[in-house]
């Protein structure tokens, strides 16, 4: 499955990081292709094209806050979750993606 | 009559000290001399201290001091030299209050729901004192059964001059045998009170004139002067009050026999209560607390105070501060609920008192002790060493002083030397000048106090306005420019002879220097060096015992000398700035004129310029330079002062500390930059918000140390774990105020638990108190619950913390890295199982360095 992403907590030092990473590695572990948006302290890195979103199967977004330029997203299916969720269990976070 | 105008200097305002020293400085004359505060309009006679305090003068007040009578000129000119010279300097040793000054606003959850525990107050006193209380009893504010009646007014009177003279006398000997200089100096405040002409007289004119008891006058009059002092605007003022209080006590005691006051007070609360052994450590209690009840307490077994509500300057707090003592004040409902004998910790840092003993607060103060103990340890050791900069640079750190008196005081403090011992104090106020064998003795206590340090001299420093009787000057217009100093030297050889040869005879008792004032031109250097060589020879012809050789230095004081130092060099050994003169004489301004207060900048960029060349001459000439101003003592200036690459920087003693600790984190290369932009901005203002920027930046330091990390941690909760980490950043010098630190990570804590559920908690805060964005690392011994019951054990926590004004900058992107590689199994492994604290350092290190 091809799935974007964009994590994003409070203060963007550790969490919008450790989000993307977890995120990242469970995807490939389960064969997935993923491409993940980090917007942090250093503003947003990896920044999700017009390209990346048209392709993509499903958006997750990881945040304890407000998603930037969120109307990117308005023509995909959305699953949103906290950003502990994805650090804490990402293999539950991709198996309710079958469902 | 002669009327001086000037800005009142001191910070603190005209409390007892300045006021005693005014009152002595008028003492001599028969003149009249009136203080007039053209703030508020009132007045009050120079020589009674307690008018003085009265006054209400606060810090700026426009001043006018009236002199009336027959000798009004000489009064005038030595007068205006005692507002220019001493008045200044009056508060120089006084224990600064700047760090006991937080509020308890935000609390950490450990001390949160504790309504009857925690008691929240004001900080007098730092640190933090544990042990049960000692509840002092307030007495009743004045003896009962001598206020009916008309009395037998000679009899009266006769009792009252008894109890002075009694009173006088302890206080005296008291001062004397006090080893402390607060102490002593509050002793002595004391004594200038009670033989205030404006508060004996008074009292004295109550007893013969309305044949009152003498106890009725004394009360009387302490009520009215209290009165004044407690509508004071300046809260320093206010609390001069508790120092009437404590006077008219000891007076009440003298005359009806009273036991003495603080040692032990009457009543039930002596030391026979539960649980508590005589002579057992106690936290002492208590409403009011007047600063000789304090002196009377037993200081070996004393913890902390609790107070009622007394200022941070009343002389109480100066006396806790200056003994080390914690000290807290709560408002009267909360002191009613401490009960004799119970549990209390005493925080002097959060300004709270904890009463009882729950596990968690105990285990919370015993991590602040320690980070308290090894922050002592660290300054202790500064002490002891060499003030240096982080890249390796020497800077001799000295201390100014006025009279050998404060010689033990500079030691203790970490001077590494005398830089300036102003000898002023040994000619003023008396009708003879000191002969030889006295300033002598004075000089060779100095000599072997230093135990072989330097001491440096600076020989007299009167100007053409300071008649002593033994020493006519003319009087001048403008006396700041005129006949003074180093000027006067070649009409009064003999009087500057015995000075030098009292120098030259201590000198031989230690490593002695000596310092001439206000030179301007190379003839005045001569001279000196002439009067010095008569000085030598003279000795020798006498058989007197002396140094042969002695460094001579040149106080650079006008710019002339500042501009002159390759040519000088030839005749003097060393230099010193007296920034204070130099930068009045440089900017034409009066330093104490209340108008020009803000052109009065050291950082104007044109003085940054003058000292710039200064310091180029003098390391061309290969002598060293000092600065021995205002300006070395202020840790804000540093950067420049680094900068400019002055050999050794001379202050009073209370600022050493600071300015050792600060030295030690520049970095010299940082300070000589910022210096060369300093030198092109346009203004001081400019040069004030760079130099903010550079000290509020603070120095780029790697993101981890191996200081940063302890792997044997026992904290048992998040509490603990959060606590200690923001102590192991603030010993590190990475966090000015660790409390401010756990705010900022327990707010961000409260919006998410930060546990990652791997075994593995990363609590974080971004605030202004972190100097350098970092990363702290704890094991703990045994795995903890973090949150609520359910949280899965965490076994180490890492804690980073970022300035507040960090933007996208190379540190950030270190630590998103750091995080990430925390998603995998082996790197979190690793951390858990390397053996010792350097194998985690590298294994941080290199995560943090791989691109």
């Amino acid at each position: 499955m091809k799935i974007v992403a964009v994590t994003a907590c409070p203060t963007g030092i550790a969490h919008t990081y450790m989000a993307a990473e977890q995120l990242e590695k469970t995807a490939r572990q389960l064969g997935h292709q993923i491409k993940v948006e980090t917007q942090g302290a250093m503003g947003i890195e990896n920044e999700l094209s017009r390209e990346d979103i048209n392709t993509a199967e499903l958006v997750i977004f990881a945040a304890d806050i407000a998603v930037q330029n969120r109307e990117r997203f308005a023509n995909l299916k959305i699953l949103e979750v906290a950003v502990q969720d994805a650090i804490k269990n990402p293999a539950a976070l991709f198996s309710r993606l079958a469902e | 009559m002669i009327a001086i105008d000037f800005a009142f200097p001191l910070a603190n305002g005209l409390h007892a000290r300045p006021a005693s020293l005014m009152q002595e400085a008028c003492l001599p004359f028969t003149a009249s001399c009136r203080f007039c505060n053209l703030r508020n309009g009132r007045h009050a006679n120079a020589r009674s201290v307690l008018e003085l305090v009265a006054s209400d003068t606060a810090a700026h007040d426009p001043c006018r001091l009236e002199i009336r009578g027959v000798d009004e000129t000489k009064a005038g000119r030595s007068l205006s030299a005692f507002l220019r010279e001493v008045l200044p300097h009056a508060d120089d040793d006084l224990p600064p209050p700047a760090a006991a000054t937080i509020q308890a606003a935000w609390l950490p959850p450990v001390f949160r729901n504790r309504a009857d525990s925690v008691l929240p107050g004001r900080a007098l006193s730092s640190g933090i004192g544990m042990a049960r209380a000692l509840v002092l009893q307030k007495k009743s504010a004045a003896p009962r059964g001598f206020a009916a009646g008309k009395k037998d007014a000679e009899k009266e009177l006769r009792l009252f001059q008894d109890a002075c003279r009694e009173a006088e006398a302890e206080w005296r000997s008291q001062a004397a045998a006090a080893k402390n200089a607060s102490a002593a100096a509050i002793m002595k405040a004391h004594l200038a009170m009670i033989s205030d002409p404006g508060f004996r007289e008074r009292i004295a004119g109550l007893i013969s004139g309305k044949k009152m008891a003498a106890g009725t006058a004394i009360s009387k009059t302490t009520a009215t002067f209290t009165r004044t002092l407690r509508c004071s605007a300046s809260a320093y003022l206010r609390e001069r009050a508790g120092d009437l209080d404590d006077i008219a006590d000891r007076l009440y005691e003298k005359l009806y026999r009273r036991p003495t006051p603080g040692s032990p007070r009457p009543g039930p609360s002596q030391p026979a209560h539960k649980g508590q052994r005589p002579g057992s450590p106690h936290v002492v209690v208590a409403d009011g607390l007047t600063p000789s009840e304090l002196l009377a307490l037993d200081r070996r077994r004393l913890r902390g105070l609790v107070l009622g509500e007394v200022g941070l300057t009343s002389h109480t707090a100066i006396l806790a501060r200056a003994f080390a003592i914690s000290a807290v004040a709560l408002p009267a409902a909360a002191l009613k609920k401490i009960s004799e004998g119970e549990e209390l910790t005493v925080d002097g840092q959060r300004g709270l008192v904890c009463r009882g003993s729950k596990p968690a607060l105990k285990r919370y103060y015993r991590l602040e002790t320690r980070k308290l103990r090894l922050h002592a340890a660290r300054l202790a050791d500064l002490k002891e060493r060499p003030a240096q900069t982080r890249d390796g640079l020497r800077v001799e750190i000295a201390a100014n002083i006025g009279g050998s008196e404060e010689l033990a005081g500079a030691w203790r403090s970490g001077a590494e030397a005398i830089g300036l011992f102003r000898t002023e104090t040994l000619f003023l106020e008396r009708d003879t000048a000191p002969d030889e064998d006295e300033q002598f003795a004075a000089y060779r206590q100095a000599a072997i106090s230093a135990k072989g340090r330097p001491v440096i001299i600076r020989t007299l420093d009167i100007g053409g306005d300071k008649p002593l009787p033994y020493l006519i000057l003319p009087q001048e217009a403008n006396p700041f420019l005129g006949y003074r100093a180093v000027r006067f030297y070649a009409e009064q050889p003999e009087l500057v002879k015995s000075q030098l040869r009292a120098i030259l005879r201590a000198a031989r008792h230690g490593n002695l220097k000596i310092m001439v004032p206000m030179v301007s031109a190379m003839e005045e250097v001569h001279l000196l060096r002439r009067l010095l060589a008569e000085a030598g020879a003279e000795l020798r012809e006498r058989k007197i015992p002396h140094a042969d050789n002695i460094e001579v230095g040149i106080m650079v004081e006008t710019p002339a000398a500042a501009l002159f130092v390759d040519q000088l060099s030839r005749e003097a050994d060393f230099f010193s700035v007296g920034s204070n003169d130099l930068l009045q004489y440089f900017l034409a301004v009066d330093r104490g004129s209340a108008r020009l207060g803000e052109l009065y900048d050291p950082l104007h960029p044109a003085f940054l310029r003058l000292l710039f060349q200064a310091a180029g001459q003098a390391r061309k000439a290969k002598r060293w330079l000092g600065i021995c101003g205002e300006m070395a003592a202020n840790p804000e200036y540093l950067p420049l002062i680094i900068g400019l690459g002055f050999d050794e920087l001379s202050m009073a003693a209370p600022a050493i500390p600071a300015v050792k600790e600060r030295i030690a984190r520049l970095d010299s290369g940082a300070c000589r930059a910022l210096l060369n932009q300093a030198l092109f901005c346009a203004s001081a203002k400019e040069v004030a918000r760079m130099l903010g920027e550079f000290n509020g930046r603070g120095e780029t330091m790697e993101v981890i140390a191996a200081e940063l990390i302890r792997l044997d941690s026992l904290s048992r909760s998040a509490d603990e774990a959060i606590k200690e980490l923001c102590d192991l950043l603030e010993l590190g010098g990475r966090v000015r105020n660790a409390h401010e630190l756990e705010e900022a990570v327990w707010k961000r804590e409260e919006t998410s638990a930060t546990d990652l559920g791997l075994g593995f908690a990363l609590p974080h805060g971004k605030a202004a108190t972190v100097r350098t964005s970092s990363v702290a690392f704890l094991r703990l011994r045994r795995p903890m619950r973090w949150g609520g019951k359910n949280s899965a054990p965490v076994q180490a926590v890492l804690m980073i913390a970022i300035p507040a004004t960090a933007k996208g900058e190379e540190h950030l992107k270190l630590i998103a890295r750091l995080s990430r590689r925390l998603m995998h199994e082996d790197f979190r492994e690793e951390l858990l199982s390397l053996r010792d604290t350097n194998g985690v350092l590298a294994a941080l290190r290199q995560c943090l360095r791989e691109s």
